[in-house]
C-alpha cells in the first residue's frame, strides 16, 4: 500500500532544488525586513494548483513585481496577466474590463480555474468583484473565484489563507458530492509542495484501513481540489480557515496536527509536538478515533513503532552523549528519540512579540523546560543571549553540536563547534510518522562526521552583534522595518533578534 | 486589442526607485502596502549590491487607508533620517495613498528644517504609468536640487540614463569612464550613480550625455535651467558603438578623438577574436532574440547582428523611452520583427515561431528559454538569478570579450542529451 504507487505523491526531488531554495535563505524576508503582501500569497495558491491561472485585477506593477515569489525566491511566477488598470479605470471603475479579461484569460490560457486577485487599487475603487465573477462564469468553461484578502481576518499568511478560503467557499463546498466514505485528505502547505513527507503518514493510515482521498499540494489540479469535499476528514499541518469552513458547510471533519489547543487543556507538555515517536503515536491514535478505527490502529502503531525503535537503537548508538544546543521551537521528542543530550536551550522571544502575548511567551518557556525535565534533559536556558553569552555557555556546557541554519553556521564553526542545519529536514521530512526520527538521526550522524570548517570567508565581513545573520546595515534596515510595523516593538528587546541558533521563520510561526 | 496584459515592465514606482536608489546616500521610503515594499526591496536585493540596499517602508496599513497614513509616513521619514543619516530621503507614494490623496508634498514642507536629509517626494501610483516614465520623472525631480556654481569652470560630462541595478552596470560604468579618460574626457556626475552631492554638482558639466536616450526630460530641464546642452549616444555594445560613443561625445565637446587609442583598442579586440575565432565563426547566422529596455536593446541587437553576424529574428522592447519612436523609424533595422512592450504571452508565441537558439533577456525569460531549449544570456533588467562580481563589463571595448564568452559558453556548456530533437 505505497501512496506513491497509488499516484498520491510524486517522486523525490533532485538535491539541487533544495540548494536552489537555500541559496536565498539569508535574504531577510518573512517579517524580518519585509512582508510579502496578500497578492504573493494568492499567487502561491494559484501556482500550487497546476491548471489554474492567476488574474491580477490591478495595474502592471502588481503583475510584474509579483513574478517574484517571496516565499520561495527560486520559483518565479511566470504567468501573471493583469487587467492593466490606468487612471481612467480608477475614476470610472474597471468592472467591465475585469469581465472581459476573465473571458480573454480563459480563451488564451485554457485554465481549469481562474483566480481573480484584487489589489489595493481595486479594493479602494470598490469594484463589485463578486458580481463580475458571477456574470463572467457563465461565459467561460472553467471555474472562476476571487480573493480580496478580506475573507479570513488575520489568519496568516493572509493571501494563502484567503485564496484557499475563497476556493472552498466559492467552489469546493457544494451539494452534489459523491462521498469517499472512510477517507481523509492530507493537506500540506502550498508553499512547500512536497507531499513526499506525507508518504509514511499516508501509508500508516492505509494500514489502519483509512483511505487517502487526496494529498495536497503536489501536482494538485483543480479537480483534486474539488474532490477534497468527498473525504470525511481534513488533516492539516496548521490552522486553515478554509478547512474550518468545510467542516461548517460540508461536515468534513477537521484535524490540525500542530497548535497549542491540546496542551492548553491539561497543560501537558507532551501534547505540544505531533512529531517524533511519542507525538506521532498520539496524533495517529487521535485520527483513528475520529475515523472509528481505534482497533486497527493499535496494532499498526505498535508494529511500526517497534520497527522504528529497533532501527534507532542501532543508528543512534554513536550519538549517545553528544551534547547539543537547540532553539526553543524544535521538537524535543525527536531529540529524545535519537538519544542526544540537550544541554542548552536558546529561546528567542523577539519575533514572537509580534503575534503572541507575553503570557504565551512565558508559557512556551515553562512547557519546554517541563518537557525537557520529563525527557531527562537538564539544559541551561538562554533567553535572548548575546553572542558572547551564548559562546561562553556552549564552552562551559561542552556543546558538541549546535542546531543552526547555514546562514549563521560560520559563527560557531570558527569557534570549533560543529553545526547542523535542519531546515531541509523540516521542509522535506518532518511530519507525523516514525521515519523522521530515523532521518534526523542520520542527519545528526552526518553532521558529527563532517570535516570541520576552519576559516570561513564569511568571517572576513562584519555582522551585526545583535542580529548575527545580518550585516550592520541590514540589521538597521530590519530594525527600522519592525519599528515602523509593530506597535509592540521595543528597541531594547530587539537585541539578537533572529540571531544565533534562531528558529527559521516560516508560515507556521509568524 | 486585448484587455489582459502580462507585462514585461514594471510600474512608475519601480522606475522612480531605480533612479533614486542609484543615488548612493539616498534612502527610499515606499509609502504603500506591504507588497509594494516587498517587491521593491527584493528587486534591489537580488539585482544590485547586497550590502547597499536602502529601501524602507512607511508601514502603511489597511486602517490608514481610512484614517490617512501621513502621520505614519512622517515617522518613517524621521526614522530614516535618524537611523541612516542619508543625504536624501525619497518618498515614493504608491497606488493606495495616491488614490487616498495623501499630501506628501505638504509633508515635505512640514518636515523641512526638521530633518537633516533633503526630502524628495513623488506620486508613483501604479495606474499612473509605466516604469520608464517614473524613471524620467524622478530624474527631472532632481533638477531643482542641483546647484550651479558660477565661480567654477564647467568641465566634463554627465552621464544620464545610468541604472545601477542593471546587470554589470557598475562594470559598464567603469569601462565607459576608462574609455573617456583615454580620450582626456572626464565624467562630472552620473545620473543616477553618484552621491547626492555629486548629483548636485551636475550643472558644472559641459555636456549631458544620454545613454540610449534615457533621461531626456531631465536633460531638457537642465538645458532650460542651466543651459547645459545634451546629446544622445548609443549604449556602447561592441566595437562600432563604442567608437561612436566616443566620437559623439568628443564631437559635441569639439575635441579631437585620439585615433591612436582606438587603434590600440581595435588591436586588443582583434586578439580576442583570434583567440576564439573558430567559435565566433561558429555562431555566425545563429537565430537569436533580444528582449530588453529601449535604452540598451536596440544597440545590443545591432552589435549582435552587425558585428557578430547573428540573425536577430525578434527584438522585443520591454520598456520604452522618449527615443524609442525614433529608433523604430530606422530605415535599415538590425532585426526581423520588432515588438514594443508586448504582452508576455504574445511575445512567447513570437519567440516560439522565430525558432531561436539564443535569447538575450532577463530572468523572466528563463522559462520560455527552457521551453524552447534555447540558451539564455542574461543582460536585460531585471537579472535576479545571475550575479556579476568579477568587474567585467558587457559594454565598451572591454565588454566585447565577456559578452562573447557569455554567448559562446551558453552554447558550449549545454548537455546535448537534455536538449531533445
Amino acid at each position: 500500500m505505497d501512496p506513491e504507487e497509488q499516484d498520491l505523491v510524486s517522486r523525490d526531488e533532485a538535491p539541487i532544488l533544495e540548494t536552489m531554495r537555500s541559496i536565498y535563505s539569508a535574504v531577510p524576508m518573512h517579517h524580518l525586513g519585509a512582508i510579502h503582501g496578500k497578492i504573493a500569497g494568492a499567487m502561491i495558491v494559484a501556482n500550487a494548483i497546476v491548471d489554474s491561472l492567476p488574474l491580477i485585477h490591478g495595474p502592471v506593477g502588481c503583475a510584474f513585481q509579483r513574478k517574484l515569489n517571496p516565499f520561495t525566491l527560486s520559483s518565479t511566477f511566470y504567468d501573471s496577466p493583469c487587467t492593466n488598470l490606468n487612471n481612467v479605470d480608477v475614476v470610472y471603475g474597471a468592472e467591465e474590463k475585469l469581465g472581459k479579461a476573465i473571458v480573454e484569460a480563459y480563451e488564451r490560457y485554457s485554465p481549469r480555474l481562474i483566480i481573480v486577485i484584487t489589489t489595493c487599487t481595486t479594493d479602494l475603487i470598490g469594484d463589485d468583484i463578486n458580481a463580475v465573477v458571477q456574470k463572467a462564469k457563465e461565459k467561460v468553461g472553467c471555474g472562476v473565484i476571487y480573493s480580496t484578502g478580506d475573507f479570513v481576518g488575520k489568519s496568516r499568511p493572509v493571501g494563502i489563507q484567503d485564496s484557499l478560503y475563497a476556493l472552498a467557499d466559492q467552489m469546493i463546498c457544494r451539494e452534489d458530492v459523491d462521498r469517499n466514505e472512510g477517507s481523509v485528505n492530507l493537506i500540506n502547505s502550498p508553499t512547500q509542495r512536497n507531499a513526499l513527507k506525507c508518504r509514511e503518514m499516508a501509508s500508516l493510515l492505509l494500514q489502519m484501513g483509512i483511505k487517502i482521498n487526496k494529498i495536497c499540494f503536489d501536482q494538485t489540479t483543480t479537480r483534486d481540489m474539488m474532490d477534497l469535499a468527498a473525504a470525511d476528514l481534513n488533516i492539516t499541518g496548521y490552522r486553515m480557515s478554509w478547512a474550518e469552513l468545510m467542516k461548517k458547510k460540508m461536515n468534513v471533519e477537521y484535524c490540525k496536527i500542530t497548535g497549542w489547543d491540546r496542551y492548553n487543556k491539561k497543560k501537558d507538555p507532551e501534547m505540544i509536538s505531533p512529531y517524533g515517536i511519542a507525538g506521532s503515536c498520539r496524533v495517529l491514535e487521535e485520527i483513528a478515533r475520529i475515523m472509528g478505527r481505534e482497533g486497527e490502529a493499535d496494532s499498526v502503531i505498535k508494529k511500526n513503532r517497534a520497527a522504528a525503535e529497533s532501527r534507532l537503537e542501532t543508528l543512534s548508538r554513536e550519538l549517545k552523549g553528544v551534547r547539543v544546543a537547540v532553539p526553543v521551537g524544535f521538537s524535543l521528542n525527536l531529540l529524545k528519540d535519537i538519544g542526544v543530550d540537550v544541554a542548552a536551550l536558546i529561546y528567542r522571544t523577539q519575533t514572537l512579540t509580534h503575534g503572541v502575548t507575553d503570557r504565551a511567551i512565558q508559557e512556551i518557556e515553562r512547557a519546554n523546560l517541563k518537557l525537557a525535565e520529563i525527557y531527562g534533559f537538564h539544559p541551561q536556558l538562554l533567553v535572548n543571549p548575546t553572542p558572547e553569552e551564548e559562546l561562553e555557555t556552549f564552552r562551559n556546557r561542552q556543546i558538541d553540536l549546535v542546531m543552526a541554519p547555514a546562514k549563521i553556521a560560520h559563527f560557531y564553526n570558527k569557534e570549533g563547534i560543529r553545526t547542523v542545519d535542519v531546515n531541509d529536514f523540516s521542509q522535506t521530512k518532518l511530519n507525523v510518522g516514525f521515519l523522521p526520527s530515523i532521518d534526523l538521526c542520520i542527519v545528526f550522524r552526518e553532521a558529527m562526521g563532517r570535516v570541520r570548517v576552519r576559516s570561513p570567508l564569511l568571517d572576513l565581513m562584519e555582522f551585526d552583534s545583535g542580529i548575527n545573520n545580518l550585516s550592520p546595515h541590514w540589521a538597521r534596515v530590519a530594525l527600522s522595518f519592525h519599528h515602523l510595523r509593530s506597535r509592540k516593538f521595543k528597541q531594547g528587546s530587539y537585541y539578537h533578534f533572529q540571531g544565533l541558533a534562531g528558529v527559521a521563520l516560516n508560515e507556521h510561526n509568524i | 486589442m486585448s484587455i489582459i496584459y502580462d507585462p514585461l515592465h514594471d510600474c512608475k514606482m519601480v522606475g522612480a526607485l531605480r533612479a533614486m536608489h542609484g543615488i548612493s546616500d539616498c534612502m527610499v521610503i515606499i509609502h504603500g502596502r506591504n507588497g509594494c515594499h516587498c517587491g521593491a526591496l527584493l528587486l534591489q536585493t537580488l539585482g544590485s549590491e547586497q550590502n547597499s540596499v536602502r529601501v524602507l517602508t512607511s508601514g502603511l496599513k489597511a486602517s490608514d487607508e481610512v484614517y490617512s497614513g501621513e502621520e505614519r509616513l512622517a515617522s518613517a521619514i524621521r526614522l530614516a533620517d535618524q537611523t541612516f543619516r542619508p543625504k536624501a530621503v525619497s518618498v515614493l507614494n504608491c497606488s493606495a495613498p495616491v488614490i487616498m490623496g495623501e499630501d506628501v508634498e505638504g509633508l515635505e514642507m512640514l518636515l523641512e528644517g526638521e530633518i537633516g536629509a533633503e526630502l524628495i517626494a513623488m506620486d508613483v501610483g501604479g495606474p499612473e504609468g509605466p516604469a520608464w516614465l517614473g524613471y524620467e520623472e524622478a530624474l527631472s525631480r532632481l533638477v531643482p536640487r542641483m546647484q550651479a556654481s558660477e565661480d567654477e569652470p564647467r568641465q566634463g560630462i554627465n552621464l544620464l540614463g545610468f541604472k545601477a541595478d542593471d546587470f554589470c552596470s557598475r562594470s559598464d560604468l567603469s569601462e565607459m569612464r576608462r574609455m573617456l579618460q583615454d580620450q582626456n574626457l572626464s565624467v562630472n556626475s552620473i545620473l543616477c550613480g553618484s552621491s547626492y552631492e555629486e548629483m548636485q554638482r551636475a550643472p558644472q558639466a559641459e555636456l549631458n550625455v544620454l545613454l540610449g536616450g534615457d533621461g531626456l526630460e531631465c536633460a531638457k530641464a537642465m538645458q532650460e535651467e542651466f543651459g547645459t546642452p545634451y546629446i544622445s549616444v548609443p549604449y556602447p555594445y561592441g566595437l562600432k558603438k563604442s567608437i561612436k560613443f566616443i566620437e559623439l561625445i568628443a564631437g559635441a565637446l569639439e575635441k579631437e578623438v585620439d585615433s591612436q587609442v582606438l587603434v590600440r583598442e581595435k588591436e586588443r579586440i582583434k586578439r580576442t577574436v583570434e583567440n576564439a575565432h573558430m567559435f565566433i565563426q561558429g555562431i555566425y547566422s545563429t537565430p537569436v532574440a533580444v528582449v530588453g529596455e529601449s535604452g540598451r536593446a536596440f544597440d545590443l541587437a545591432e552589435f549582435l547582428s552587425d558585428e557578430l553576424g547573428m540573425d536577430v529574428k525578434l527584438l522585443a522592447i520591454s520598456s520604452c523611452n522618449f527615443a524609442t519612436q525614433e529608433k523604430i523609424n530606422t530605415v535599415d533595422p538590425h532585426y526581423q520583427t520588432l515588438m514594443i512592450e508586448p504582452d508576455r504571452w504574445e511575445m512567447n508565441q513570437a519567440l516560439k515561431a522565430a525558432r531561436v537558439s539564443l535569447i538575450f533577456g532577463s530572468t523572466f525569460e528563463k522559462r520560455i528559454a527552457s521551453k524552447l531549449q534555447a540558451s539564455l544570456v542574461r543582460v536585460s533588467y531585471p537579472v535576479l538569478d545571475h550575479i556579476s562580481l568579477s568587474g567585467l563589463p558587457f559594454a565598451g571595448f572591454s565588454g566585447i570579450a565577456p559578452i562573447c564568452e557569455s554567448i559562446i559558453n551558453s552554447i558550449l556548456n549545454r548537455n546535448k542529451e537534455e536538449v531533445s530533437a
